[in-house]
């Protein structure tokens, strides 16, 4: 099977219910992990997705700043270099957010809300993983105290202007 | 048989043949002849403004959207029905199942189903558009100009769609959908809709600033009966919010700079769930 079929297969959620043959289950089983390992990941697998990867039970904070801002469709990234606690050393950490159109409903964003070079204090829902990275829930900047928030439900309302 | 009905049967047989051919002469020039759209008068688009104003920008009501899989769930067929419990455990587990992270649209109807994102709708003579704004191909043509489902269309992520309004209330058939794409509930749990889709929705204000779309979903391939729905849209009139150009595959690149100086984009790598992949 080509990596592209095997990408497909992954894709299809009849993947692990039409398999019922068990080897063939461990031989894609096998194609999966290897195609992770392999760090072989086609760049047009992206975006719309859940957001179920990230622990929304636990909210860690980071004080750190701002590196880069990815102002992109379907989902805005900032990455900051901070640590969560104070004196340890900092790290650079992920934060994935929604579209812009959204957070331009939601929290008051634009593309030049929060930029590289601003200190800021992070609030997110860590990735379950582990990883350094995960969905932000808020961010302040230390220097001007304005915060913005990322909750995809706050914009469930008409004429939004009038409640914000 | 006599000469006299020899010459008869003869005169009758060339007589039916010639109307025969006649008949299927026109007939083919029938079908060939080109339906022309006509050109729109001014009365069209006078006509435009006795239509109930759904201007501004329109965002979905994403809670009742998670609260229906819950609540609401289509009445799957059992192979379907494993597929979808399964997707709903993974998802539970924080593994979701990838179904859009390759940027395809979410076709009809989950688009009316799960999009998070914005619609607009744009009245022209003889027929409404909707626009999405998570991806600059998100469009439906919906034609109310009178026309009939075409017998077989060819299949599109969003379908043929002809349009009528009763009232105030824009009633749309769509079929000729990709049998590929995803029948979706959530962004994570669904499966192909396997062909024979016909969806009818009927588009009209729930309230001053609230849209409802009553969507009723045939199936017949993973459904065990037709599956009724409603979504619901929040108006925005703030400039600001206006629908923004949403490219799904713009999240796959960063913004870079090559050798010569030049303004480029480069792709980055992402996890098998669609995150880009933090710092290590």
């Amino acid at each position: 099977m080509t990596l592209a079929a095997t990408v497909f297969r992954l894709n299809n959620p009849f993947f692990l219910n039409h398999e019922m043959n068990p080897m063939k289950t461990i031989t894609n089983l096998f194609k999966l992990a290897l195609f992770i390992a392999i760090g072989v990941v086609p760049f047009a697998v992206n975006a719309h997705h859940s957001t179920t990867m990230f622990d929304r039970t636990q909210v860690v904070t980071i004080t750190g700043v701002v590196k880069e801002v990815q102002w992109t469709n379907p989902h805005v990234a900032i990455f900051v270099s901070g640590a969560v606690k104070e004196g340890d050393e900092p790290s650079l950490w992920l934060m994935e957010m929604t579209s812009p159109g959204n957070l331009i409903r939601v929290g008051g964003w634009s593309r030049t809300a929060v930029k590289a070079g601003d200190k800021v204090v992070v609030e997110f829902f860590p990735l379950r993983n582990g990883g350094k990275g995960g969905a932000l829930k808020k961010i302040t900047e230390t220097q001007t105290g304005k915060v913005y928030t990322a909750d995809i439900f706050a914009q469930e309302n008409a004429n939004l202007e009038q409640s914000k | 048989m006599s000469s006299k009905h020899i010459i008869q049967f003869v005169l009758r047989f060339c007589a039916y043949s010639l109307v025969s051919y006649g008949i299927l002469a026109s007939s083919a020039h029938a079908q060939e002849k080109p339906i022309i759209n006509r050109a729109p008068v001014a009365k069209d688009y006078a006509d435009l403004g006795k239509l109930p104003d759904w201007s501004g920008t329109w965002n979905p009501n994403i809670s009742d959207q998670f609260n229906q899989v819950n609540t609401n769930m289509p009445p799957w067929k059992p192979e379907q029905a494993k597929v979808i419990q399964f997707q709903l455990a993974e998802e539970k587990a924080g593994r979701p199942a990838p179904l859009f992270t390759n940027c395809l649209p979410e076709s009809m109807p989950s688009w009316a189903l799960i999009t998070h994102n914005s619609i607009e709708f744009l009245f022209t003579p003889g027929r409404v558009t909707i626009l999405g704004e998570s991806d600059s191909n998100r469009l439906r043509r919906i034609y109310t100009d009178g026309r009939a489902m075409p017998d077989d269309p060819d299949p599109t992520f969003h379908g043929y769609s002809v349009g009528h309004w009763e009232g105030n209330t824009l009633v749309v058939e769509t079929t000729g959908i990709r049998p590929q794409t995803y029948l979706a509930v959530s962004e994570a749990v669904g499966v192909p809709n396997n062909g024979d889709v016909r969806v009818i929705e009927r588009f009209h204000l729930a309230g001053k600033d609230i849209m409802h779309d009553d969507i009723e979903i045939i199936a017949p391939n993973v459904l065990t009966k037709p599956w009724k729905t409603t979504r619901e849209y929040f108006r925005q009139r703030a400039r600001k919010y206006e629908i923004i150009e949403g490219v799904c595959l713009e999240g796959s690149f960063s913004e870079s700079k090559d050798q010569a100086g030049n303004d480029i984009f480069v792709p980055i790598k992402y996890d098998v769930g669609g995150n880009r992949i933090p710092p290590q």
